[in-house]
């Protein structure tokens, strides 16, 4: 049975969570897993995504409907390339009522392509209501994601992944030095993996923590996956209730 | 023989969306598999009949002989809905045709089904035009159009004069068609196909197609709404009372209201 492939759609309603740390990680990750990859930055004021992957991101806006075509109609038209999206908190609530309203997510899933939302979780109330809402309206995985950096504590019960097996991704807090390396211009996650002459250091140990939970997370989706289809289900996404995790 | 039904989509204004409403209405009675042939009274010209042309035929609504294959053939053709798209300024002069060859008698003996999409526009002067049209419509099923899909505002209507207008049809129910995406809708003008076989991503001859998915989904939510007000006003229910079409038969949505 072929595996769908997946929409990676990294988001979250607030400025200055990690979205485009979290999407120029996963892209890089899946160019070191060589695998058939575009990426598509909706930021059209800052398209920090686009900048650093000229070749495979395509800026998009999505305030006019021909941007919105530019992205759902390449979205569904390519069945093959693992895809992310970095959403900014400019365009969070058009992107998801267009979704919504052009049945965006049964038609992917239709075309084996499997929209995963990977949600950068804050403390504030109205994020919290924000994935709750949209978890049970969207009908796409949602997988939270705790950026160190943003907050430090996670409350996991305001925050509960579209399936179990799903969990939570967890971004290390970066020190001040690493921060400063990686958002040089023309650093590469994968190029400085790959260069250890001396030693591994703080960034690689970093890097190597992110990739593993990427890692884990295919594996997990993967996992559940194949229980699904070894019971005969599908595996539908559970309904989220009132916002917070029983 | 069943009860026919004859529907009438027409404003006295141009420009207010008629043809929109009645490709709409087709769609609605297609898809609940209710035999209907339409007639557009845009003569020479016809809108309708460039999107619907296996049921559509072009007639002038003021000469006898087109009247005549209209409203002569009721109770003959295979068709138990007959939708009338009525062209700018002549809905009045056709209700009143349609007094004076006494289908409106015909109407309140219970031998037909008579129901009147009255589309508004935005200015009094729409108003004005329900209590012309409303004095034809005893026993037809009478309803009022609100239609956005042009982005019309209703900015003349201030609602102490649409209560005091409103109050005096108390059995006029009133419509509300949303606005479709400009860009969805403009596509499905250069298509000539109906709003169904586009969002069904079919050509005019039924073949493959290559609309825009983003497009097709405005037009399928878009609809989905539009037929929500017709089930509604329970027009199947209307239809289905006058016709050998089953009231229960299989209900298709396009998709659910948002």
């Amino acid at each position: 049975m072929p595996q769908p492939v997946p929409l990676y759609i990294v988001t979250s309603p607030r400025p200055r969570t990690g979205k485009t740390l979290l999407a120029r990680l996963l892209m890089e990750f899946f160019l070191a897993c060589r695998r058939p990859l575009v990426g598509f930055d909706l930021n059209p004021r800052d398209p920090g995504l686009a900048e650093r992957f000229r070749s495979l991101v395509w800026p998009v806006d999505i305030s006019e409907t021909r941007g919105q075509m530019g992205l759902f109609d390449r979205l569904i038209a390519d069945t093959a390339s693992t895809k992310v999206i970095d959403l900014g908190y400019g365009p969070f609530d058009q992107f998801f009522a267009v979704v919504r309203e052009i049945g965006f997510v049964a038609e992917a899933r239709r075309r084996q392509i499997e929209p995963i939302v990977l949600f950068l979780t804050d403390s504030t109330a109205s994020t919290v209501r924000s994935y709750g809402e949209l978890q049970s309206r969207i009908g796409a995985t949602f997988v939270p994601v705790h950026n160190e950096s943003v907050s430090l504590m996670f409350a996991k019960e305001d925050f509960p992944p579209t399936r179990a097996e799903c969990g939570v991704i967890r971004i290390p807090r970066l020190s001040p030095i690493v921060r400063g390396v990686i958002d040089r211009p023309s650093f590469s996650f994968n190029a400085h993996m790959a260069n250890m002459s001396g030693g591994p250091n703080e960034v690689h140990e970093w890097i190597g923590n992110v990739y593993a939970e990427l890692r884990d997370l295919e594996l997990r989706l993967l996992l559940g996956r194949l229980t699904s289809n070894l019971r005969g289900a599908p595996t539908p996404p559970a309904k989220h209730k009132g916002g917070r995790a029983r | 023989m069943a009860k026919p039904t004859v529907v009438v989509v027409g404003a006295d204004k141009g420009g207010v969306g008629k043809t929109t409403v009645a490709r709409t209405l087709l769609d609605y009675f297609t898809a609940h598999h209710i035999p209907t042939r339409a007639f557009d009274t845009e003569s020479p010209k016809g809108t309708l009949k460039r999107f619907h042309p296996d049921i559509s035929d072009i007639v002038d609504a003021t000469s006898v002989p087109d009247q005549m294959r209209i409203f002569d053939t009721l109770s003959t053709t295979d068709a138990s809905v007959t939708v009338i798209d009525v062209r700018a300024g002549l809905l009045s002069p056709t209700l009143r045709s349609l007094r004076d060859i006494g289908f409106l008698d015909a109407v309140k003996k219970g031998q037909l089904t008579f129901v009147v999409f009255h589309i508004l526009g935005s200015s009094i002067a729409s108003l004005n035009e329900i209590e012309d049209t409303s004095s034809f419509l005893g026993d037809s099923k009478y309803f009022l159009v609100k239609n956005f899909i042009n982005n019309t505002s209703f900015f003349e209507w201030d609602q102490a004069t649409h209560a005091s207008y409103f109050r005096k049809f108390k059995d006029a129910v009133e419509i509300t068609i949303p606005k479709l995406n400009e860009m969805a809708f403009e596509q499905v003008e250069l298509a000539s196909v109906p709003f169904l076989t586009f969002v069904a991503n079919k050509g005019p001859k039924q073949e493959p197609a290559n609309y825009s998915f983003v497009l097709r989904g405005y037009v399928r939510h878009w609809l989905g709404n539009v037929w929500g007000e017709y089930d509604r006003i329970k027009l199947n229910e209307i239809v289905a009372a006058g016709s050998a079409a089953p009231a229960a038969g299989p209900r298709v949505q396009v998709v659910s209201r948002s």
